[in-house]
């Protein structure tokens, strides 16, 4: 035990995550509470890195059907047309609407792609015991919870679209598959990014004690 | 050692791991999540049917994703993409079959487009106009399955109905075209269903359908001929009009029949080839089972002889021209016109009676070549039996080969070892008017004038007593007739007298001065007068107000 403890967990306290105040940690397999503020208090996050893993490989595994998968089906006249994401991506650029079409790719592919790759990232490091970039790591996980919560952008606009074009029997949309997966991938990657414990980042660079579990 | 160790020295005790190792539960989500991705990629794979790949030659309409391909208006398939063949000159288009339709990908299987198209036959695709084009599909009959294809350029006309195909050969289309109708007695019992080029693109195959159970009339005997519009042939036998219906006057279409002359044949099997004939006339007549050919060297001009002309044995056709050409006699340096006729031995036979027929056809069609050639000689050396060109139609100036018997004619020595065999000739037209008037010459000549000249002198003087005799009668009326007509005369004077008489009264009546007629006449003639003033007056006012017919008459404001 060092003079100079830079965490909590190293000092063998716990540190309360709504309003950061020191524990004692209580008896041995016995769950703990802050008594400031009642928020359940743990040296890190129970199962925090199986968890985030779990959800991770969850979310990738349904991201591939949220983009293949039609996310809407519009019927004008009796004809059917699917579109998938990057269906639509490719039509806005084709028609000359390249912002558009940049809005959708960036909100709609490449972010959620990014949190899951951010996610991986994160997780690979901390297993690894990294102890480079720990700011920088940090920032991004900072990133992924932030951008996590606006990623159901096209989950709403297909609500909106099918509650609106019901011109039946002229057109009308229904929702595709591919909503319910690329739902599934906005709601898995937050949850992963809930279970993941950014203490563990800086675990790793002052690695005298180890309280995973 | 007694003393306490020092604890703070002791390694740590490693860290049950147990708790880390053991999977949480959260791994759940990933596996169900893994499960049901795996379940739609496997449902999916199971669904889905083969890509095949349709060469068109453009892709009107079609769209990737969004065109289907209907099979008796139900979707067996999507177009997934549409790309240029390699040498940019095709389009292919792939497309992804539904699983059930799997088995109906093979060899013989047809695609086309299906468009709005505006024909004399119709007015098909319409509801394309809405839906957009679609892929028509035609299921085929191969078991050889088959994932690359060539679309049609038309949509077959045939769909699946029953009946057959026959091959039509000809040299070339006409104004056929696919889809064109096929007739049976005026009746539309078909279509054209393709045409291509073959040998070497010098002849035509087309391809008919005739819809059952129109298809058991065509035999092996069945001739096929082009109905396209208005056939008109003049020839040495007129003018022949022929249209099968106002849909094939203006499109075109094709004819069959068969001749009545021959026998009725077993139904011919499908895909049978069969020439197509120009016309009915041509299909009908031709190609007679046994034909002979003769040659004739005329000496006269053959303008007007055409190839098909008639040749005829005392005015009945029994075979025509083949070939109208000029021969060079090398012994004497000449040309002459050479004629090449065929003769339907069984068209001469067919005018005899069925009796005859039956006693002596058999004969007359199987001779064998002496006997043939013995009966021939018999007739031309014998009897006389001469060819000779005659006008068909004074009008067009056709001409056309007659075989008669010219029992004076010249004898010729013929050499019955040729083919075609050299028949002779007889100088026809004109050049024979001269013979005519030769032989008439020559009767004159020979005619008993003296005799006849006695019987005249007889004859005047019976003449002569008959006038006489005539001359007594007409005395005889004069005598007994003429004092009783004088008589009825006079009465009929009298008559006469009597009706001017009575015609005289009526008119002093009638129409003297003071006989009551004449007045009552007066007053009548102005009371018409009256009336039509009134008429018109009416009929001027109804002008100005024609509504009076219906409101009745008002008061004329000021």
């Amino acid at each position: 035990m060092t003079a100079t403890a830079a965490t909590a967990a190293q000092a063998g306290l716990m540190a309360c995550e709504a309003c950061q105040m020191l524990s004692r940690p209580a008896g041995e397999g016995q769950d703990a509470y802050c008594r400031r503020c009642g928020e359940a208090l743990e040296f890190r996050h129970h199962d925090s890195i199986q968890k985030t893993w779990a959800l991770v490989i969850a979310a990738a595994v349904c991201y591939l059907p949220a983009n293949m998968l039609p996310v809407l089906n519009t019927t004008t006249l009796g004809t059917s047309e699917a579109d998938t994401i990057l269906g639509g991506v490719a039509f806005l650029y084709a028609t000359g609407s390249w912002p558009l079409a940049l809005i959708v790719l960036i909100a709609s592919v490449m972010i959620p792609l990014g949190k899951l790759v951010a996610l991986v990232y994160l997780l690979l490091t901390v297993q690894r015991g990294s102890v480079t970039s720990n700011h920088e790591r940090t920032r991004l996980y900072r990133l992924v919870e932030i951008i996590g919560r606006w990623s159901m952008l096209d989950v709403f606009v297909a609500t909106f679209t099918v509650a609106m074009v019901q011109l039946q029997p002229l057109m009308s949309v229904a929702p595709g598959a591919g909503v319910l997966f690329f739902a599934a991938v906005v709601v898995l990657t937050m949850l992963a990014a809930e279970a993941f414990d950014q203490r563990l980042i800086w675990d790793s660079a002052y690695p005298h004690r180890n309280h995973h579990g | 050692m007694a003393d306490e160790p020092d604890l703070s020295n002791l390694p740590e005790a490693a860290v049950v791991r147990k708790k880390r190792m053991r999977f949480s539960v959260i791994w759940i989500i990933p596996i169900l999540a893994a499960a049901v991705a795996i379940g739609l990629a496997i449902q999916r794979a199971v669904s889905e049917g083969p890509v095949i790949t349709i060469q068109f030659k453009s892709a009107s309409g079609i769209e990737a994703g969004k065109t289907f391909i209907k099979y008796k208006d139900v979707r067996i398939g999507q177009v997934s993409a549409v790309t240029l063949s390699e040498d940019y000159s095709k389009v292919l288009v792939k497309a992804k079959i539904a699983k059930h339709a799997t088995g109906l990908m093979v060899e013989d299987a047809k695609f086309w487009i299906v468009e709005p198209r505006i024909s004399l036959e119709g007015i098909s695709g319409l509801n394309t106009l809405l839906s957009g084009n679609y892929i028509g599909f035609q299921a085929g009959k191969s078991t050889e399955d088959q994932r690359t294809f060539t679309g049609l350029d038309e949509p077959p006309t045939i769909l699946d109905q029953p009946g057959r195909r026959f091959v039509l050969k000809a040299r070339n289309l006409g104004s056929l075209g696919i889809g064109d109708p096929v007739y049976y007695r005026g009746i539309l019992v078909g279509q054209v269903a393709l045409y291509n080029l073959v040998n070497e693109g010098k002849s035509v195959e087309i391809t008919i359908f005739v819809d059952a159970p129109y298809d058991k009339y065509i035999t092996s005997e069945t001739r096929f001929w082009n109905a396209s519009g208005i056939d008109v042939s003049v020839g040495a036998d007129g003018v022949d009009v022929r249209t099968e219906s106002l849909a094939a006057l203006l499109a075109g279409g094709v004819s069959f029949d068969s001749p009545d002359y021959l026998p009725p044949a077993a139904p011919a099997a499908a895909n049978t080839a069969f020439p197509l004939y120009r016309n009915r006339a041509i299909a009908m007549k031709q190609p007679d089972p046994i034909e002979r050919r003769f040659v004739l060297y005329f000496n006269e001009s053959v303008r007007g002889l055409s190839v098909g002309a008639p040749v005829t044995l005392y005015g009945l056709r029994v075979g025509e021209v083949a070939e109208v050409g000029l021969h060079f006699d090398a012994a004497t340096r000449t040309f002459r016109p050479r004629v090449l006729v065929t003769f339907f031995p069984d068209q001469v036979v067919g005018r005899m009676t069925a009796r005859q027929q039956v006693a002596n056809g058999k004969e007359l069609l199987t001779f064998n070549k002496e006997a043939r050639l013995g009966l021939l000689r018999q007739n031309v050396e014998e009897r006389g039996l001469r060819g000779q060109l005659k006008t068909g139609s004074y009008l067009t100036g056709e001409l056309f080969v007659a075989f008669e018997y010219f029992p004076n004619a010249p004898k010729v020595k013929l050499d019955w070892s040729r083919d075609p065999l050299e028949l002779p000739v007889v100088a026809g037209g004109f050049a024979n008017i001269e013979a005519k008037l030769s032989s008439i010459l020559t009767k004159v000549d020979s005619m008993p004038l003296n005799a006849i000249g006695t019987d005249v002198k007889d004859a005047l003087a019976s003449l002569n007593q008959t006038l006489k005799d005539a001359d007594a009668l007409v005395k005889n009326v004069d005598a007994k007739l003429v004092p009783e007509g004088t008589k009825t005369l006079q009465d009929m004077r009298n008559a006469i007298n009597s009706a001017d008489r009575v015609l005289k009264n009526t008119d002093s009546t009638l129409f003297g001065k003071d006989s009551p007629a004449p007045q009552d006449l007066r007053d009548t003639l102005q009371e018409v007068t009256r009336t039509a003033r009134s008429v018109r007056i009416l009929v001027d006012y109804l002008e100005r107000h024609p509504e009076m017919l219906i409101r009745g008459k008002t008061e004329e404001k000021p």
